[in-house]
Parts: C-alpha cells; structure tokens; sequence
C-alpha cells in the first residue's frame, strides 16, 4: 500500500506492508504512480532484472528506487509489477512493465531524483513503514 | 514532518531581516539570518525551513552567516533559496545539496521589438507551435548528440552549440559567465549522466519549469529599462531550465561518492542531504569538475530552446529572428556553486558561493558584467507565477554587502503540490488562465494544478523585499500571456 504526502516543493512518498519484499515491490509502484497516472494502463510487456546490494536498508530502499528510475529516464521504460525479495540488505528483484507510449499513457512528473532527505526505513506495529520523498 | 512549525529562534535585526542566532543549536558555527518581512514571516514558520537554515550553519569553513533569500520555503538538507559561502583556506566544504539536483537552473529573457497588439491576434497559433515545436514534458527528446559532441558540449558550454550554429556570438556576451565555467571536466561526469542527458539538451522539462510569452506590463526604472532595452508592452519570451537528467545525476552520484565522507572528515551533520567534503579534498575536487560540466550542459540546454524559440516566431510572423530583433537580454542561473571573490570582515577573500534557489545579482561596475550592462548592474530575471506576474530587477552593492552578491530567484511555493491539486479540485486552470488574458498549454492538467498562480507566494512581495533590503532594485514587472509547460 502505498500513498503520497505533502512536501513544499516535491513529493512524498510513504509505503506501508506487511514484510520487507512487500514493502519494496510497492515502493517501486509509487513511484511510477507519481511518473505516470493510473499504473493499470501499463502492460507487462518487457521484464527487467535487477540486483543490488547496499550498506543498509535505508540506502537499499534509495538504490533500488534510482535504479527504477534510471531505467525510465534512459529507455522510458514504465514499470507496474514488481517482485523483489530482500535479503542482508540487498534485493533481487524482478520487474515488468512496457515502453512509454504517450496515446495510452498519461505522464504526471518528471521525477529529477530519489533525496535522502528524511529517508525511513522502519518497522511499524503491523509490519514495515518507508518515507521517500522524490524531488519533482 | 514537514508540516511541523518551526519553533526555534527568529529575532529581528532590521526591517528585512530575521536572525537566527548561533547558539540555537550547537554545532551551528555562524548565524543564520533570512531576508524576509512581517507578511512573509507569516508563512516562514509553518514549516522546517529555518530549521534548515540553521542546519547548513553547520557546515566547515562557512562564512559570515547561512543565508536565506524571501522565497525560502523548504527543501531537502539546504532550503530553497539559500545561500552559504565556504572558504577553502578555513577547511571550508562543497556540498552538492547546496547547489540542488538540477544545476544550473536558471532563466533566460529575450526582447523582441515586437508589441502586444502585434502578437495579440496571433498569439493562440504562436503557444500551439511553440507547445509543438519546444519539447515539453516527461521522456521528450531534444536534439541529439553523440557522445563525442556531448563531451565537447561538457567542456565548452554554449560557445559550443553556437559554434554550430544554434546562437550568435551576442547571445554569449550575454549569459552569466559567457555560458562556460571553465574546469570542467566530461571525464568526471558518469556514463549514466551522459545516458540521461543526451537525448535532453533542448528540452523543456517539467515541474516548474516553463516557456512563456511576456510582455512588459510597468516599467519602474526608465533607464535601467532603457540600457536593458525592455519598454511597456514590448513582447518578450521568458524561460525556465536547466541541466535536465544530466545534472540529476550529476547531483546523485556526488551524493554516493559522499556517503561516507563526512566519518571520512570528521564532520558532523544534522541532515545526510548535507553531505559534502572539503573543498581541496579528491571528492570535493571531482565534483566541482563534473558540477561544472552539468552547468555548461544546462547553459547549452537554455540556448537551445531559445533557438527553438526564434525559430517558431520566424514562422508564425514571417519575419527573421534578426528582423524581430530576438535579442537576449541575459541569462542567470540560480542553483550553482561559484568560487568568487568577495569582502569578508575586511578581507578580500576568494569564496564557493553556493545558491541554491537564489540568484547572483552584481551590482554596477562589477568587472563581470557586458559593457552594455555596466551603468546599470547584473539583471536578475525573477520567474513568478503563471497567472500574475515575473519580474526583471538588477543588481545592487547591498548584496555584496550583506549577500555574497546574491537576491532571490522566484516566488516560491506556497502550497504542496498536492495542497495545489485538491485546492483545484473542480476547476479547470488553463479556462481561468484564459479568462485572464493568458493562453496555457501542458502536457497535464495535473500539471496545471500543482503549478496553478495560488500555489505560490505573490512574487511582488519577495521583490519588495529583496528591493527595500538593497540587494537588487526593481526595473520591469513582465506579465505572462502565453504560457508551455511539462
């Protein structure tokens, strides 16, 4: 579960699951959910494969987040499903989606970087809790 | 978050000034002090953006004072709209975040010696053809160069796109620093950068950047007005960019490089969007090398959609661009990181001038400035909101003064983006442009929403203050009537 919050300038991004590969496959929806609008209008057509390692979750959550972006600003390539699974700080992750095709998709930013500003990776009552804010 | 009020000291020092005194918070090696006035305070607490004043007083080897400009409003690690010199010879620092992720945004106003009665019957067909021919909005492509020609672009800034022939020799003498800082350096910019940026140069972007015909609506110096060659109702374009996904990245990988170099240095930060290293150090070296090169990319990008420009008027009007007299009146950037010489306690000194979100603005006489400038001072192009108002003021000896020669760069946000778009919820911002006098294209009617004229702070009340407090005087209030955004 994902939604946005408030920050002057940019956006916000909190993400709410139940565990860490939850956690990090909805946070790679909200951010192309703030990119393009309605995820639903983006097909799996084109699978991707990543893998990273960082130095803590915090760091992982902002690489795996860059990395997505990257792929999007280099080959406009628009992500809506993701499976990822996190172990000792580092993910293997599995993500489909398609071309950016402006007659079926809506583009809403253009999201200039992942900040660390305020970064949170934590553990909340009912499972994991992560804030990012993205600079529009 | 965020929305938390800033509870911590303001104490007012003169009429445009609010201080936050070093013994806030320990740590903070000088005062922060905010340009603002009583109307503005108002808002200035409702977030944390003097808490982030304070923060960057942290910084080693900062000098005088962490400054804020009026349009201060709340950013990540610096705030948007300040300002912070760092002496390398008192183990002074550069900080990416200090600059921002899009270096080298800036703005650029062109006269033409068109009139608004000449354009007003045409001006729907001019904003179509501009939203046509401009690339605007997220995944555009610009023109595009090869790698080789993106490494030359790096290290020559705009003297090289004109070269090609995108630009005169005239449109150099007018952009801050030519449109080149020297010592940059493509080999220190990543092969992601150059992946981002090279389809980019040339394209508009989104967020708050933007294209817009203007016309001068008061002119409030008539000889500055004149040395400038700006009168009422001339027409003129306006534009807002900067170094795109280049510079993004440029920013970013500085960041990773500097993951571990405040424990590297043994500097203690309240923020990790702070992370810097000393100036003389590999780190800072690298990448002030590579900040340079992303401000050339972002000057070129500015140039390129000012050819864009010219060009879709040469088609509209039928005219040469030479024949409108499409003249730059100049361009200045406002998220960049300078090494400049300045009077600090009674010393000259040579300083990293970083503004974030603030605009350099030399006073008369200041060796840096066109020989048709020098009378007069720096202009400041000052963007403000779609519907009311940007402005065009020149430079003061006050900002050397108090401000390491630096003024404001906009209005500022006064919404969120996403306050903007329930605030609009219902209406359609581009009929109520239009009712106003002022033809609005963008990619998204999101997009219209978050950048909507209430989403901001009323530009006239920071200029006033910026004004009154003598770091720059006002010379023309523009006023938007064809608007392109992302």
């Amino acid at each position: 579960m994902y939604e946005t919050f408030e920050h002057t300038a940019d956006l916000g991004l909190r993400i709410r699951a139940a565990d860490l590969n939850a956690l990090f496959a909805e946070a790679g929806k909200a951010l192309f959910s703030a990119i393009v609008d309605d995820l639903s209008t983006v097909e799996p057509r084109e699978r991707i494969d990543v893998r990273l390692a960082s130095d803590d979750l915090e760091y992982l959550l902002f690489d795996w987040l860059k990395e997505l972006l990257y792929l999007f600003d280099t080959e406009h390539l628009l992500l809506g499903r993701f499976e990822v699974t996190v172990a000792d700080c580092s993910l293997e992750a599995v993500a489909w989606g398609e071309p950016m095709d402006l007659t079926r998709h809506t583009m809403l930013h253009e999201v200039k970087a992942i900040t660390y500003h305020a970064l949170k990776v934590q553990k909340a009552a009912d499972g994991w809790l992560a804030e990012v804010i993205v600079d529009i | 978050m965020g929305k938390e009020t800033y509870s911590g000291p303001l104490e007012q020092i003169s009429e445009c000034c609010w201080r936050i005194p070093k013994s806030y918070k320990q740590g903070m090696r000088v005062d922060g002090i905010i340009f603002t006035d009583e109307r503005l305070m108002q808002q200035l607490r409702k977030d944390q953006a003097p808490e982030q004043v304070a923060n960057v007083a942290f910084l080693p080897g900062i000098q005088y004072a962490s400054l804020a400009m009026p349009d201060i409003h709340w950013g990540y690690g610096f705030c948007i709209g300040g300002v912070c010199a760092t002496d390398p010879d008192e183990g002074g620092v550069i900080s990416p975040g200090g600059v921002g992720y899009d270096i080298n945004c800036g703005v650029r106003l062109m006269r033409t010696n068109l009139f608004y009665p000449d354009v007003k019957p045409y001006l729907r067909q001019l904003v179509e053809e501009l939203f046509r021919r401009v690339p605007t909005g997220v995944g555009q492509s610009g023109k595009s160069f090869s790698e080789k020609e993106l490494r030359h672009l790096l290290a020559e800034g705009s003297p090289y796109v004109v070269g090609r022939g995108l630009g005169t020799a005239r449109d150099l003498e007018f952009t801050e620093a030519g449109g080149k800082l020297e010592g940059a350096e493509p080999a220190e910019v990543s092969d992601r950068a150059l992946s981002r940026g090279a389809g980019q140069c040339g394209t508009l972007g989104s967020g708050n950047h933007f294209l817009e015909v203007q016309i001068v609506d008061h002119v409030f110096d008539e000889d500055a007005g004149q040395a400038l060659g700006l009168e009422k109702d001339q027409v003129c374009v306006m534009i807002h960019s900067g170094s795109r996904g280049l510079g993004y990245q440029v920013c970013d990988d500085a960041l990773a490089m500097l993951r571990k170099s405040p424990e590297k240095y043994g500097i203690s930060l309240p923020d990790r969007q702070l992370a810097c290293a000393p100036i003389d150090s590999l780190e800072g070296k690298r990448y002030i090398a590579s900040m340079r090169a992303a401000a050339n990319f972002a000057w070129c990008n500015r140039q390129l959609l000012m050819q864009q420009a010219r060009e879709v008027f040469a088609t509209i009007f039928g005219r040469s661009p030479e024949d409108m007299q499409m003249d730059l009146v100049y361009d200045v950037c406002h998220n960049i990181a300078k090494f400049e010489e300045h009077q600090i306690g009674g010393r000259r000194k040579k300083v990293w001038v970083h503004r974030k979100g603030a605009t350099r603005a030399f006073p008369p006489n200041h060796p840096e400035m066109p020989a048709a400038y020098r009378n007069v001072g720096q202009p400041v192009i000052i963007p403000g909101d779609m519907g009311r108002a940007s402005w065009v003021l020149v430079g003061r000896q006050g900002s050397m003064d108090q401000t390491f020669g630096t003024t404001c760069h906009g209005a500022g946000r006064a919404m969120s983006r996403t306050a903007a778009v329930k605030e609009a919820s219902g209406r359609r911002i581009d009929k109520e442009l239009e009712a106003k006098g002022v033809i609005a294209r963008a990619k998204s009617l999101r997009g219209l929403a978050e950048e909507q004229p209430k989403a901001y702070k009323n530009v006239d009340e920071v200029v006033e203050v910026v004004h009154k407090a003598g770091l720059s005087h006002k010379v023309a209030r523009m006023r938007p009537i064809g608007v392109i955004k992302g």
